[in-house]
């Protein structure tokens, strides 16, 4: 699997989602990115990104139901001097909460197979060459979370042997203050040792090769034709968009677009046998 | 002639008025180099004079000149002397960039944009070089601690050095790492190259030296390798037997993290005033035993039981732990926390720091830092100390005083617990040694442990 393929069906999946407001469009960008991932990864790896996103969505769909009392199907009604929650609760913006929690979901597992999928280094070595230096850079930032993560559980250990109890956020200063202090040391020596092998001295060449297997071609080619179809049929209104505000409508849907979107399920028959 | 020549030259490091390297004349040629002195007093600094990061990466001021396999040092650019001078850093979590072997060690050649096609065959030479071949294809985190220093080590070797530096790479390693690394240096001196190596323990080093540079206080000074002299041993401090009253104990107990076992139905104990070392290869459980008598990790199966009062814990990487602005102030927190009406004073004068109390403790140097950390942790009286690797690059100056410190807990009724590969600190210090290995804890016999 070729990183810069993922990043081209990744891309255009957050296109359409973020591009339209439509819920029915991001509605399948969701089961699309849901499907895919499942065909990559398996459902029991999935279970705890899941379970994530699931939080994130219910948050964003809660937030917009407080927050914005527009709409003309009131649900229920809170006192006004209840301060910030206080007022009309309605059925467009629960809709338009609902929509943008599809968003969020769509956006973040369309994200996921870059991380999950592909190890970090790959992910580096598709970057143009122009980035590589970053690309490199960010390699070596991440080989050093697990050092943080291990000195984390260490201090954290430690100072509690020495007494330390977590009493508020305050507290955790003697916790995070040293790791964060260590980590710094840590990246200074890092930044000395890619020196110290040349790094920075001009434009870098690559021992990995990212050569294109036909598979991967087959889904850039789905991607692009996605995205430059949606461009397109948004240009001509057939991709209509949707406001809830002030009464609730449904969405149109075209059965042009579906098709279209329907490319994006094209990695459930590529990445099948990873699952 | 000589492949670094380096004339009347001085350094400052950046807001500092007093000279790291003070008005340095030396030569090094090819073949082995040890370069020796206790923390602090300027081998590292000396060491980054020869590949440039310092001036370059660290900044201040430097007077006279270094000139390194022709090239001179203040206006040539680490990156450009990094062709000629490889480098090998103390510790081999921080300075890996990719996670396969491979990628690893072509990093620098990437760095100088060699073409891709050339570069398996360097890497393959590197490694080979290195005595690294078998890791080919290895993941680095799955490597040990000596297996990644040999990793650095062709890494560095990849741009066909004519020079390589190593400071202090073994002193994050166990006894095996150690062997492996420094018999891989050997092998490239004797293949011609000049290896700069500076190093605590000497003992494994010296007889393959060609030559030996002093660095105390800023000054350098080359002496003949013939003329050095063993370090006299760790000094011993008279012991009364422990008492027959256990302070901790572990019944059957099997530990591990999610299916995998470290320890396996492990039945242990140490008793008060008795001083128990832990010993074993790197991975073995001797951490993990240090966790189940500290309480920090519950067991599968079995019981720990321990003495109440309170438990006094370094860790693998205690100078991690100092956050106060003044080491006084890091000695405070402990007693006051611990209630004990015990001086800070005290522990800062038996560790030879009272004169540095009010300084920031992350700006002390390597071995006064280790010390600062022991002082942070081991004031008053705990019942329970538990110590992890605590001699992990320490001078013999900290280890000394280590030593002090752990025989005046064991006199005052503390039950205290090593785990070290520093054979020197067991023999000066412990009751007793168990063999943490595979898995098992099994008690060595008194000849047993002295080999």
């Amino acid at each position: 699997m070729n990183a810069r393929a993922v990043a081209a069906w990744s891309a255009t999946c957050l296109f359409i989602v973020l591009f339209t407001s439509n819920p029915a469009y991001k509605g399948l960008v969701l089961v699309a990115a849901l499907a895919a991932l499942a065909a990559g990864i398996g459902l029991r790896r999935m279970r705890a990104l899941l379970v994530g996103v699931a939080l994130i969505a219910a948050f964003a769909v809660l937030l917009n139901f407080v927050s914005a009392h527009l709409g003309t199907t009131v649900l229920f009604t809170l006192p006004a001097d209840i301060p910030g929650v206080g007022g009309p609760y309605t059925l467009e913006a629960l809709t338009y909460g609902v929509s943008g929690g599809i968003t969020i979901s769509a956006a973040i597992l369309a994200a996921a197979p870059l991380s999950l999928m592909l190890e970090a280094h790959q992910v580096m070595d598709a970057l143009p060459s122009a980035l590589s230096r970053t690309g490199a850079a960010v390699a070596a930032s991440l080989n050093l979370v697990p050092a943080v993560a291990g000195s984390f559980v260490q201090v954290g250990e430690a100072q509690r042997l020495r007494g330390w109890r977590p009493r508020g956020p305050r507290s955790w200063a003697e916790v995070i203050v040293p790791v964060v202090l260590t980590s710094v040391e840590g990246s200074i020596q890092l930044a000395e040792s890619m020196e110290a092998r040349g790094f920075g001295s001009g434009a870098r060449t690559s021992l990995a090769s990212i050569a294109m297997r036909p598979a991967d071609w087959v889904l850039v080619a789905a991607s692009a034709a996605a995205a430059s179809g949606f461009i397109g049929f948004r240009s001509l209104g057939w991709a209509a968009d949707w406001a809830p505000y002030p009464t609730l409508t449904i969405p149109t849907i075209d059965w042009r677009v579906v098709a279209l979107c329907l490319l994006l399920f094209t990695p459930v028959a590529l990445w099948r046998s990873r699952g | 002639m000589a492949i670094a020549r380096l004339t009347s030259l001085s350094y400052w490091y950046p807001n500092e008025s007093t000279a790291s390297l003070r008005d340095v004349n030396l030569e090094l040629d090819s073949g082995l180099t040890v370069v020796a002195g206790p923390s602090g007093g300027g081998k590292s600094t000396l060491l980054r004079i020869l590949n440039g990061l310092v001036p370059h990466f660290h900044g201040g001021r430097i007077a006279g000149t270094a000139v390194v396999a022709g090239m001179n040092v203040v206006n040539t650019p680490t990156r450009r002397l990094a062709r000629t001078v490889g480098f090998v850093f103390q510790d081999p979590e921080l300075q890996t960039v990719y996670d396969s072997v491979e990628r690893e060690v072509a990093f620098g050649l990437e760095n100088i944009a060699m073409p891709p096609g050339d570069m398996p065959a360097r890497i393959e030479e590197a490694l080979t070089s290195a005595g690294a071949q078998h890791l080919a294809g290895r993941s680095i985190r799955t490597l040990s601690g000596g297996e990644r220093q040999r990793v650095a080590l062709a890494s560095a070797l990849a741009m066909r050095p004519r020079i390589v530096v190593l400071d202090e790479p073994t002193s994050q390693l166990d006894p095996e790492g150690s062997a492996m690394v420094l018999a891989a240096a050997a092998d490239l001196a004797r293949q011609g190259c000049a290896v700069v190596i500076s190093e605590h323990r000497l003992d494994q080093l010296m007889p393959l030296a060609e030559a030996l540079v002093l660095v105390d206080r800023g000054t350098v000074r080359r002496v003949e390798p013939r003329h050095w002299m063993p370090p006299a041993p760790p000094p011993m401090h008279a012991r009364s037997a422990p008492s027959e009253e256990e302070a901790w104990s572990l019944s059957g107990v099997t530990a591990g993290f999610g299916t995998r076992v470290v320890l396996e139905n492990a039945s242990v104990a140490g008793h008060v005033g008795e001083v128990v070392a832990l010993t074993g290869p790197n991975g073995g459980g001797k951490t993990t035993l240090l966790r189940l008598i500290a309480g920090a990790l519950e067991p599968v199966a079995g019981r720990v039981e321990r003495r109440a009062g309170r438990i006094a814990y370094l860790p693998q990487n205690p100078t991690a732990l100092l956050h106060r602005p003044t080491l006084r102030s890091e000695v405070s927190l402990t007693l006051a926390r611990s209630g004990e009406p015990e001086q800070p004073e005290v522990i800062l004068e038996t560790l030879g720091l009272l004169q540095v109390a009010n300084r920031y403790p992350r700006d002390l140097s390597c071995g006064e830092r280790q010390r600062a950390a022991l002082a942070a942790v081991l004031p008053g009286r705990p019942r329970l100390v538990l110590l992890d690797e605590p001699t992990r690059g320490m001078d013999a100056s900290a280890r000394d005083a280590l030593i002090g410190l752990v025989a005046k807990l064991r006199d005052g009724g503390s039950s205290i617990v090593i785990a070290t590969h520093d054979a020197g600190l067991r023999s000066a210090v412990a009751d007793s040694v168990l063999q943490v290995a595979g898995g098992r804890v099994s008690r060595l016999s008194a000849e047993v442990a002295k080999a």
